[in-house]
């Protein structure tokens, strides 16, 4: 039986690499703690796979033919695409892929009747892999990577119900379909509140924010999914904030457990609330496991 | 304003998404607009939306408001803290009532 031996979420904002430099020192403090902290947990874990969920962005397919789930089943991940590289301002980065995970994935996941869609030809990624990537040494680490990108924003949109399902059936196919001593890392890739390409393009809903990491960190599922709907995360940034169901596949795939967040920060100049939470893979809370 | 408008239908979203994806497009863009507008099936409000820099409109016909912010971006600028601040601050300044920002 593999092993989830690692599993948080985190933002990806462009800024937390490009505008980085001119935050102040209090900002940049909590964004510094938050990936070194990831980062040596990732190195710590001894992964042999990092499976990355994070919103596509509508960065790989036309808005009329667009998958709910995108699986990057390449032997080597370059990054960022052309488009985004002044935008984000990082380096390129090729991080290893794993064509025997990503398949095995794939057809896991059709079989446990959750559709995705799978490419063997490099993805197209934006801030949403090319952020947590650089920002947590995956290269460094030569941990391979498969990335699954989601529908977050294209109506209609797989709830947090839809998402905590599709988790359930991630953590049933690493458990019973990878081999049994393989050490896996999960890590959901977006949010906090931010309404990109919106009217409010610079709102940071803090009050959402701080609820949102309590809520994750404290385990309580039911409470999840009762309450982190579609509707309260387009309020607290429309087209962005929804981007947090890619931390309730997370989710979904380890049960109740608690988290610990590194800080909480808001900069205007980032257009996004960040805090990152890493949850405790070693504690057992099998009362509070929820039932989608 | 949300996705409550949002009509996938829409012939901006593939202009803009064939602008992302070759940069050869965006150089004839830049320098032939008109003939690139030519090649999609845009609506009359749509085209003209788009030539008057409107974002407001664009948003009132249905663009999704992702796309609508990488639009303002490919026209106006797209490096991180220089011309894509000018792209958020002119986008923002559409939606919010002033309509064209051309």
């Amino acid at each position: 039986m593999a092993e989830i031996v690692f599993a948080a979420g985190a933002p990806h904002a462009p800024g937390l690499i490009g505008l980085l430099e001119a935050a102040p020192a209090d900002v940049k403090d909590v964004v510094v703690n938050t990936y070194r902290n990831l980062a040596e947990a990732i190195a710590a874990a001894k992964a042999d796979v990092l499976i990355v969920f994070a919103n596509d962005h509508l960065a790989n397919s036309r808005i009329r033919t667009y998958p709910d789930f995108l699986i990057g089943m390449a032997a080597e991940h370059r990054g960022p695409y052309e488009w985004f590289k002044p935008w984000i301002g990082c380096e390129d980065y090729t991080v290893k892929g794993s064509p025997d995970v990503a398949s095995a994935l794939f057809n896991g996941m059709t079989k446990r009747g959750i559709r995705m869609f799978a490419q063997n030809e490099n993805l197209k990624f934006d801030d949403n892999i090319s952020v947590p990537v650089l920002l947590t040494n995956v290269v460094g680490a030569g941990i391979p990577m498969v990335p699954v990108l989601q529908n977050c924003t294209v109506p209609p949109i797989p709830d947090q119900r839809r998402c905590y399902e599709v988790g359930q059936a991630l953590g049933d196919f690493i458990r019973n379909d990878l081999p049994a001593d393989m050490r896996v890392a999960l890590l959901g890739s977006g949010g906090l509140s931010h309404e990109p390409g919106g009217a409010r393009y610079y709102f940071i809903d803090e009050e959402f924010d701080r609820w949102f990491l309590d809520l994750v960190a404290s385990g309580d599922h039911e409470k999840l999914l009762n309450e982190l709907t579609l509707e309260k995360m387009e309020a607290a940034g429309s087209g962005g904030t929804a981007e947090l169901l890619a931390w309730v596949v997370v989710l979904g795939a380890i049960g109740s457990k608690p988290g610990k967040s590194f800080g909480y920060t808001v900069h205007k100049d980032f257009k996004c609330g960040v805090g990152g939470v890493l949850w405790d893979m070693d504690a057992n809370m099998p009362k509070q496991r929820a039932t989608a | 304003m949300g996705l409550e408008k949002f009509n996938p239908s829409l012939a901006t979203h593939d202009l803009i998404q064939d602008l992302k994806w070759s940069p050869e497009l965006r150089e004839e863009f830049a320098a032939d607009e008109a003939a690139v507008l030519d090649r999609y099936a845009l609506r009359k409000d749509e085209r003209r939306a788009i030539e008057t820099r409107n974002f407001l409109a664009l948003y009132d016909i249905g663009l999704h408001p992702y796309l609508g912010g990488q639009f303002a971006r490919l026209i106006f600028g797209n490096e991180a803290g220089k011309g894509a601040t000018v792209a958020v601050n002119k986008l923002v300044e559409s939606l919010q009532g002033k309509g064209s920002v051309a």
